[in-house]
């Protein structure tokens, strides 16, 4: 959406490294981001209006998990809060348009995951069709096999290809703090590996990682009382695709172009970053928005440098504010994609002031 | 150092088919492969709709042939528990001949050699059928192995509900905050963590102040007493659930051990009858004899005492004032 009745601001953003496996509890997590957003901006837990956070309560197995993830926030003043089973990206969404409602300025919104205890592959198994693809134990990597080959059969990418996204990736996540990924291996060292779900290899696949995210958005002239440059967030909007693979074209990404579209995703972007989680979705990412080499991609390294699950696209919005928050970027893109084969996408337009 | 934990996280959800599922699936059990119609096309899996227009479709379906061509594939070498083999096999996408669009599902072929693009493939009846989208894999055309007439489920009630099992393993270290409160128990005593923003003591400690937004470690624990106030309790009457060992109703109490300031929650009480527990009545644990404490259950996510508390006998000594213990009550 680009039609909206307030401007609103990223005015703090915060992110705990990827780990492997954190040895603590997820609140934890969280705790460290909330008490980093409030000592950068001044603002006291009582001046969140609303609090919105995206967790998934498969990853630690634990029913009501989301509920135990408030003690980040703090548990008094009462936390007036909302939450989505999806990556903290579509909690950024939904508090967006909280705040389009005009009668509060300031929320929380979180991304939190601790994908350490349990078997990524077969938890998003279950986020499939019920009848048809869960029974199956249809994961997400394999999907992702099935789509890189799509592009391989349709002569748009090589696995060559494939392995330069990683190259890239890699060599951006060694300057990125919070990255999980230390290797610096080329293309034809990675195309010398295994494939894991063929055409795929595991480099292709992000590695899973416990960690947190958070930001605060603030509307209209309260966001310039709290930063110096606010993050202002000209346009977010995300679109689905049909939950059965075999009724798309997944060479493409036509929820993408829409959800951009409506975003108001046009012209140039200095920075973009992408929800990669496997390499060859960068591929069909950049044609379907359109990315010039004009436009840095991921300089985070993105996904494939680590992936935070629930927390992965709300950091791809981190990481595009945290630059132009900083004037290296005046506009960027952040993209964030849930479900398989790039399902569901979302699209958020950011611009620093002139 | 004390072990991993190990969950497994398991339970049926049981989903009404709808009419159009309910047929599909009621055709495998049976032994055939059935499509809906939209317009010319022919759709399989059985869509309730037009996918591009969302309009109704006529819940009437047709025989599907049972051999296709593979659009798009991927490989498993490594398959999950939750895979349909433990064997590699492919993932693919194939199109049934008529059908409009793929569908996905697995190839059994042996090798990733003999996978391909463009290869045709063909269904195999398991001999075992439920009337589930497992009830059939694909196979490299002809080598599909003879199967029974398929009309062996003919007659029977169509199928109008499926059962998914959900089956997770977790496997992680104990935090180490509730490692410490472990070893405490299996050394008799209870741990908590006194926050050094408020001073309120957490039993057990979860690592943190949840409302200071601090925190803690091995330097702000403590150990508290063995005894304590009822502060809430009810009583359980078991319903029938997947897994459910509860015959007859049972006591769950919230206990404020002294020197605490939050209540140990759901602590399974069995030697107290209904009528002798009370908000207020003082209770004492109980210790099982120390080489026979077991911690199965303690893990990141729950502390069930059983394992280590053979009961909770009252004290003897006059309640406690309930109108004061109005804000541990949960």
């Amino acid at each position: 959406m680009t039609d909206h009745s307030r401007d609103v601001a990223i005015v703090a953003v915060s992110q705990t490294p990827a780990y492997g496996a954190f040895a603590g509890p997820e609140p934890v997590l969280i705790m460290r981001c909330v008490n980093d957003l409030l000592s950068r901006t001044g603002l006291e837990r009582h001046d969140i209006d609303f609090t919105l956070a995206g967790s998934c309560d498969y990853l630690s197995g634990a029913p009501f998990a989301f509920v135990m993830n408030i003690d980040g926030v703090g548990a008094w003043p009462p936390v007036y809060e909302s939450h989505v089973e999806m990556d903290g990206a579509w909690a950024l969404f939904e508090a967006w348009i909280r705040l389009q409602l005009g009668d509060i300025d300031v929320a929380l919104v979180i991304g939190s995951g601790r994908s350490s205890p349990g078997n990524n592959r077969e938890i998003f198994a279950l986020q499939g069709d019920p009848y048809l693809s869960a029974p199956l134990g249809l994961d997400p990597a394999s999907m992702a096999g099935v789509q890189a080959r799509t592009l391989l059969d349709a002569n748009i990418a090589t696995e060559a290809d494939f392995a330069a996204v990683v190259e890239r990736s890699w060599k951006a996540a060694a300057d990125n703090p919070n990255a999980l990924v230390r290797r610096s291996d080329t293309a034809d060292q990675l195309l010398n590996q295994p494939h894991y779900a063929a055409p795929l290899r595991a480099h292709d696949v992000a590695p899973v990682a416990d960690g947190a995210a958070a930001l605060l958005i603030v509307a209209g002239d309260r966001a310039r009382e709290l930063c110096e440059r606010p993050v202002w967030i000209q346009g977010i909007e995300h679109r689905i695709e049909s939950h059965h693979p075999g009724y798309r074209d997944l060479t493409d990404s036509p929820s993408t172009r829409t959800a951009a579209a409506k975003a108001g995703a046009d012209g140039t972007f200095d920075v973009a970053e992408l929800m990669v989680t496997h390499s060859h979705e960068e591929i069909i990412m950049r044609r379907a928005l359109g990315l010039t080499d004009d436009t840095v991609v991921n300089p985070s390294g993105g996904p494939l440098g680590g992936h935070p699950v629930m927390a992965t696209g709300l950091v791809r919005v981190i990481e595009v504010a945290s630059r132009i928050a900083d004037g290296s970027a005046q506009r960027g893109l952040a993209h964030a994609s849930s479900g398989a084969c790039l399902q569901q996408n979302l699209i958020c337009v950011l611009q620093g002031d002139d | 150092m004390l072990p991993d934990v190990d969950l497994l996280l398991e339970y049926p959800y049981t989903r009404t088919t709808g009419p159009v599922l309910g047929q599909f699936l009621t055709g495998l059990r049976d032994g055939h492969l059935l499509g809906i119609r939209n317009g010319d096309e022919v759709l399989c899996p059985p869509l309730e709709y037009d996918p591009e227009t969302a309009k109704g479709l006529d819940p009437v379906l047709v025989e599907v042939a049972t051999e296709g061509t593979v659009t798009s594939w991927t490989w498993v070498a490594d398959p999950t528990s939750t895979h349909p083999f433990d064997h590699p096999f492919a993932f693919a996408l194939v199109l049934l001949d008529g059908t409009a669009h793929p569908m996905a599902h697995a190839v059994d072929a042996g090798s990733i050699d003999e996978m391909s693009t463009g290869m045709r493939v063909a269904i195999q009846f398991h001999e075992e059928r439920t009337g589930s989208i497992t009830d059939f894999h694909f196979v490299p055309l002809g080598r599909v192995h003879v199967r029974d007439s398929g009309d062996g489920a003919d007659g029977a009630e169509p199928v109008t509900t499926i059962v998914q099992l959900i089956s997770l393993n977790y496997h992680e270290p104990l935090h180490a905050h509730r490692a410490r409160f472990a070893q405490g128990l299996l050394d008799g005593r209870f741990i908590g963590q006194r926050s050094p923003a408020s001073g309120k003591v957490y039993v057990p400690g979860r690592g943190y102040d949840p409302l200071e937004r601090v925190e803690m470690g091995e330097d702000d624990e403590l150990t508290v007493a063995d005894r304590g106030t009822v502060t809430s309790f009810t009583v359980i009457t078991p319903i029938d659930y997947y897994c459910q060992k509860e015959t007859k109703p049972y006591i769950r109490a919230s206990i404020l051990l002294d020197g605490s300031d939050s209540p140990l929650i759901s602590v399974d009480i069995r030697n107290l009858e209904e009528s002798d527990i009370r908000v207020g009545l003082r209770l004492q644990a109980v210790w099982r004899p120390a080489g026979e404490r077991d911690l199965t259950g303690i893990d990141n996510r729950s502390v069930p005492l059983e394992g280590v508390i053979e009961r909770w006998d009252p004290t003897g000594e006059p309640d406690a004032d309930a109108n004061k213990l109005r804000e541990f009550t949960q």
